[in-house]
């Protein structure tokens, strides 16, 4: 399986590039995972905005196991960023594979499961 | 990398090569317009080098089973071999296959090798012909095999019998890998002139590396099934979630139509309990939210389900193993009778359809039984009763139907479908062939939840490569941008495939072609509607 190394500490991926166990995350993991180009096809420099959405996946997930439905992380941002980051393209605009594979992967979140 | 290049034999599947056969664009058959110049798909690529120590990519370089389950050495061969032929002889048993045992030998006898059955598998015409992806060479594999080891006559006079087969960790590989190659979407079963199901052979191949020796991609086993009995879905989503969704859904609906529709939620008595694929509440919440308005305005007494599994229609059983699939029918039949409601209604989903109503009769005991319906003729009841207020003009734009092969080829459910959108869609237009004689979307068998590694290349380039063809071919006098077009898929697991399909192509930013479900299309005709339902935006 593939490895990612943070401060010292050997994290486990899977073969796309989420982390294996989501406890073992935190901000610099996080970081780390957006600079990791094997997954992505460029590293991506989090924003304050990147984090918004980080931070509410995160949180969704502690409380409810999955990662929310995308419609809901378009209202979320809608409602603390505004209107016009408040869409879909903004989103890929900070997470160009979209918000499974780059915004779940770096959140450490489990990789989708389920017909979605 | 060393392949073979010469036409490929059923024997072949033993070959020491490392892969049998390597696939590009070119050798794919070509797509109409304007697909049809180079640049306009992505190039194919190879397996990861060290994907290929631990996962068979011995076939075609493509990963279905994402388990490391090669074997190391020629212990862990034999292990592997000997599991295997257990495995099988339990599947030619009444006792170890009490639900497939005489189709499969039917099928293992007579095949008469004419081939009628390639000719109607998309995968093998749109793959350009390769040979591995006939529906009839994984099957003369196992044919072969059960020939030479498993009948009295094989084991004394060997390949004279059928054809010679050798039997190592290779043929095994790429014969686990190949099961994985087809939808399961039965054309081949349909064509064929004296009623071999070739189709029922890759299940059956599959059940046997699942049931016997626990080879099966995860996302069907492990996160799928396993997830759905122990957490409740298959998606993850618990009790908890699926209820703050609802709420979700309600918000939203009150958003989109400016009134608020209390969605019933585990109300005892309800005639109905309508099941969603759960995916729907997580992808696709118009989905449920287009259902309540519609059940809501035409004065149906429905309820959802919040309790473990009956929130998730899906039974993945149905792709890769009885036993599972017999567990989770059972847990949406007692949930239902718990709720004392007179029937289950199966939402858009195709698999969960023919799960539910047509094989879990083999299931359902007394004590559990209880009707089970397709959501399709109460949904083109609420049209021809006139329930609801429906203005065809707000539709009008071009839409095409896909037909999911579990609700019409293999149930039947062909006519409520497309009587709903003659109604209600000015510019419907059936694609070529339609109906039963559809071509899958390239994503049946569990194929569009698999997501691991190269699959999704695969599954993109060559399995949904028919859909593409037909989609493009049904809206070729629309094509322009500026037209937005509808592929209308009433299936969770064939809008995903869709979905994908449209992004690997582009065809969403290149040409405007959008998917939903049907009753999204529904609510958006409905005359008490301000602002239309549909929003034209990839997602």
């Amino acid at each position: 399986m593939p490895v990612l190394e943070v401060k010292g500490k050997k994290l486990t991926l899977d073969e796309d590039g989420f982390l294996q166990d989501w406890e073992e995350w935190d901000e610099e993991v996080a970081e780390a995972l957006a600079k990791d180009t094997r997954f992505s096809p460029q590293p991506i420099e989090l924003t304050e905005d990147h984090w918004v959405l980080i931070r509410y996946l995160r949180e969704y997930f502690l409380k409810y196991g999955v990662a929310p439905p995308v419609r809901m992380l378009v209202k979320h941002m809608k409602k603390t960023l505004g209107k016009e980051k408040g869409t879909l393209e903004y989103i890929y605009k900070l997470f160009p594979q979209g918000p499974a594979k780059d915004a779940c992967r770096i959140a450490g979140l489990p990789k989708p499961t389920g017909c979605v | 990398m060393e392949i073979l290049s010469r036409e490929i034999k059923p024997e072949d599947a033993a070959s020491p090569v490392d892969q049998l056969v390597k696939l590009t664009v070119r050798d794919l058959e070509k797509l109409p317009p304007p697909y049809d110049k180079p640049g306009m798909e992505p190039e194919l690529t190879d397996p990861k080098p060290e994907w290929k120590e631990k996962y068979a990519t011995d076939l075609d370089g493509y990963i279905a089973i994402d388990l490391p389950w090669k074997p190391k050495n020629k212990e862990e061969e034999e292990r592997l071999i000997k599991s295997f032929l257990n495995g099988l002889n339990k599947l030619l048993t009444k006792e170890g296959n009490w639900t497939f045992l005489q189709p499969l030998l039917l099928s293992l006898e007579y095949c008469a090798k004419c081939q009628t059955c390639s000719n109607a598998c998309p995968i093998y015409i749109m793959s350009g012909k390769q040979e591995v992806y006939k529906p009839t060479w994984r099957a003369e594999i196992l044919r072969r095999i059960w020939k030479k080891y498993c009948t009295p006559a094989g084991k004394i006079f060997g390949k004279f019998v059928s054809g010679d087969i050798e039997l190592n960790a290779k043929t095994l590989m790429r014969l686990a890998e190949s099961a994985y190659r087809c939808t399961l979407c039965r054309r081949c079963t349909q064509t064929c002139p004296i009623g071999v199901d070739n189709g029922l052979i890759s299940h059956e191949i599959r059940k046997l590396f699942s049931q016997e020796m626990g080879i099966a991609p995860k996302a069907l086993h492990e996160l799928g099934t396993v997830q759905h009995l122990k957490v409740g879905s298959s998606t993850g989503l618990t009790p908890d979630g699926v209820k703050d969704i609802i709420e979700f859904i309600e918000d939203d609906i009150e958003d989109k139509i400016g009134k608020r529709i209390k969605i019933p939620v585990d109300e005892k008595g309800a005639d109905i309990l309508l099941i969603h694929n759960a995916g729907e509440f997580l992808s696709w919440p118009e989905n449920p939210a287009a259902f309540a308005i519609l059940f809501e305005e035409a004065g149906i007494s429905w309820t959802l389900s919040s309790e473990q599994v009956a929130y998730d229609a899906v039974n993945y059983g149905v792709w890769y193993d009885d036993l599972q699939l017999a567990r989770i029918a059972a847990k949406h039949a007692e949930i239902a009778n718990k709720l004392e409601v007179n029937k289950i209604v199966v939402g858009e989903c195709g698999h969960a359809h023919k799960a539910i109503t047509v094989i879990a009769d083999r299931v359902l005991h007394d004590d559990i039984w209880i009707p089970r319906e397709s959501c399709m003729p109460i949904l083109w009841e609420i049209v021809k009763k006139e329930k609801i207020n429906f203005d065809p003009e707000k539709n009008n734009f071009p839409v095409t139907l896909h037909d999911p092969c579990n609700m019409v080829r293999l149930m039947g459910v062909v006519e409520p479908q497309r009587k709903i959108l003659r109604k209600l869609a000015p510019q419907f237009r059936e694609m070529e062939p339609h109906g039963v004689y559809n071509y899958c979307c390239g994503g049946g068998s569990g194929f569009a939840i698999m997501q691991s590694m190269n699959f999704p290349e695969w599954r993109n380039a060559v399995a949904t490569r028919m859909k593409f063809k037909q989609v493009l071919e049904a809206f070729k006098d629309c094509l322009d941008p500026s037209i937005n077009k509808y592929i209308c898929a009433p299936c969770s697991n064939c809008k995903g495939a869709i979905r994908d399909m449209l992004s690997y192509y582009q065809a969403s930013e290149r040409l405007s072609i959008y998917y939903g479900g049907l009753v999204e299309l529904m609510v958006n005709a409905m005359v008490d509607l301000e602002e239309p339902f549909v929003e034209w935006e990839f997602h």
